[in-house]
């Protein structure tokens, strides 16, 4: 059914997307090129093709990657924003799974009042908040903890809502057989209800990873400790400070982005479902 | 029963109401409370109630005016940008024989960067003797100041932005096309219908409710704009850059006016909603559908 012309009109279409794509992606090409070689090499190849080829592979090849590694605490910053997640992930997934289950599976006073007063609540931005956090936690004396820094943190009502989508559709009768085999509700809920709901359990993980390792914001206000610092501040300290060179900020940056592109890759298709069918989870 | 079942949801709903509590509902509270106060948080002890006047005042406040002014020019600039970008690439990738795949990485890759990631590059990217300025020298364009002029600044950190945004919804598009019944454009081509005819008639109508979905949130994301601006210029050159959200986070956390944050707070809540709604009253009749359709497939 393919005429000639619409073959032609195709090879066109395919062309000028190359064209586009090589073009929006030379900052990142730029980036990745440069971050191994020396200030002087970067200044020197700008003005050639160079700019977007790395250099050759030799012994200083990694130079900008060991010196960030070595001469500040950026594996500490990383660290520190892991772990934060690995928290955050365990404690979304019970606080707000076990939200979710409630509104979808028990029946108790106010359940649907409550379920429209979590909906509503999707719309409201978390800079309407977010100076009033700062004020909470800055008045509780938690500046500068990791407490003061997850628990505003924690609950989340996009994420009660997505729990409990999935969770009103798990067939009843398997709780009612649990009971028989005098399964308290709660055992339930974490050996069989979470099990049989890898996927939403999966994407709440993933949006909470992405979450706490690009977010600005808060842990900005949180943290001024530098011990304590997430990923992305501690690459604006590093970043700022007068003796990084421009390679070592193409490194740094690289660096940080590195754990987004594996999650990115392992779960490219929950992330894709995700932003498909919500489109809302954003920053 | 039936009080073993409000023992029991209470006991599972009652951790994330302490916290909606307190990191929701008495945060929302206290933003409307103080927004009538002139409340500053190192001197609580001297707090009066003012009744509107912060709201007057906010709008007589050149630097809040202009923080207003530079936001609503970001969203000028980004919503038709990325909106048309997205759709226009979402178009092309959907109708292209080849490298499909190659083409939705290629541009959702900004997408997986953080904003401080992409800031901190595009200020390499934009510096006076920057890689840019010496493409466009190629070009025999002169060096640009790019963000270290008061003019420039803005758009540049917009088109910034939209470079960094345009695949998300790109992906969001894409997911919209793959939607359309196959068996409509069968249906057109029996009828002998031109490819523009089938693009008027079948894909721009199938696609309304998310175009509009994309829209209000791309609107919503460019008056949130912050990170940008607060790694790349510090709100400068002049103030040309300062965003609403902006100015809430330094009168707030800076400065500790909480009363006049929490006014420009409520301002800017104000505007989210009426988005919120306006997108919800718009979409509501085919949303409720596609709703359905999804709800089956999630399971």
């Amino acid at each position: 059914m393919v005429t000639k012309k619409q073959k032609r009109i195709n090879w066109i279409l395919v062309a000028v997307l190359l064209v586009l794509s090589i073009f929006f992606l030379f900052p990142v090409i730029w980036m990745l090129a440069n971050s191994f070689k020396p200030d002087a090499a970067i200044t020197a190849d700008m003005n050639s093709i160079a700019a977007f080829i790395p250099p050759a592979l030799n012994g200083n090849f990694f130079d900008n990657y060991v010196s960030i590694i070595t001469n500040t605490s950026f594996l500490r910053y990383m660290g520190n924003t892991l772990l934060y997640a690995a928290i955050l992930i365990v404690l979304s997934i019970i606080v707000n799974g076990l939200a979710g289950y409630a509104l979808a599976k028990i029946n108790f006073p106010f359940r649907d009042q409550w379920l429209m007063i979590i909906i509503m609540l999707l719309i409201v931005p978390t800079e309407t908040v977010i100076t009033i956090h700062f004020l909470i936690i800055a008045k509780a004396g938690l500046l500068n903890t990791i407490v003061g820094y997850i628990l505003p943190l924690i609950v989340n009502p996009f994420n009660i809502f997505l729990f409990r989508q999935v969770f009103v559709s798990l067939p009843d009768d398997v709780y009612e057989a649990a009971q028989l085999d005098y399964c308290g509700p709660v055992k339930y809920f974490f050996t069989m209800v979470l099990p049989m709901s890898k996927t939403v359990v999966a994407t709440v993980s993933v949006f909470t990873f992405l979450n706490v390792w690009n977010d600005y914001l808060w842990p900005s206000l949180v943290f001024t400790s530098s011990d304590l610092l997430t990923a992305q501040i501690g690459l604006n300290s590093i970043t700022s400070n007068e003796n990084t060179t421009m390679g070592q900020t193409l490194a740094v940056i690289t660096l940080i982005t590195i754990p987004v592109i594996i999650i990115y890759s392992l779960f490219s298709k929950q992330i894709v479902e995700g932003v498909t069918s919500t489109g809302s989870k954003e920053g | 029963m039936k009080k073993k079942n409000s023992i029991l949801g209470m006991a599972f709903f009652g951790p994330a109401l302490v916290l909606l509590t307190l990191f929701l509902f008495l945060p929302m509270l206290l933003t409307l409370g103080f927004s009538f106060t002139d409340y500053f948080a190192l001197n609580p002890e001297l707090t009066h109630f003012v009744g509107l006047e912060n709201y007057i005042n906010i709008f007589k406040d050149d630097l809040f005016v202009q923080s207003f002014l530079n936001t609503v020019k970001f969203v000028i600039i980004i919503v038709p940008l990325q909106c048309g970008g997205a759709l226009l690439l979402a178009l092309a990738i959907n109708k292209a024989a080849h490298c499909k795949k190659y083409f939705k990485v290629a541009f959702f890759v900004p997408v997986v960067m953080s904003l401080a990631v992409v800031s901190t590059l595009w200020m390499q990217i934009y510096s006076p003797e920057g890689i840019l300025n010496t493409l466009l020298g190629n070009f025999g364009i002169d060096p640009q100041p790019f963000i270290h002029s008061a003019d420039q600044a803005l758009p540049s950190i917009a088109i910034m932005s939209v470079w960094q945004g345009v695949g998300y919804q790109m992906i969001i598009f894409l997911g919209g096309l793959q939607n359309i019944n196959p068996a409509l454009y069968e249906a057109a081509e029996m009828d002998h219908a031109s490819g523009w005819q089938k693009f008027k008639d079948i894909t721009l109508p199938e696609l309304k409710p998310l175009c509009i979905f994309v829209f209000i949130t791309v609107t919503i994301g460019a008056f949130r704009m912050l990170v940008q601006p607060m790694v790349m210029t510090g709100g400068g050159p002049d103030h040309s850059t300062y965003t609403l959200v902006y100015d809430i986070y330094e009168t707030g956390t800076v400065n500790w006016e909480m009363g006049l944050a929490s006014t420009m707070a409520i301002v800017f809540t104000v505007f989210v909603v009426i988005l919120t709604i306006i997108q919800n009253v718009l979409t509501k009749d085919k949303e409720e559908r596609k709703h359905g359709n999804k709800k089956a497939k999630a399971n």
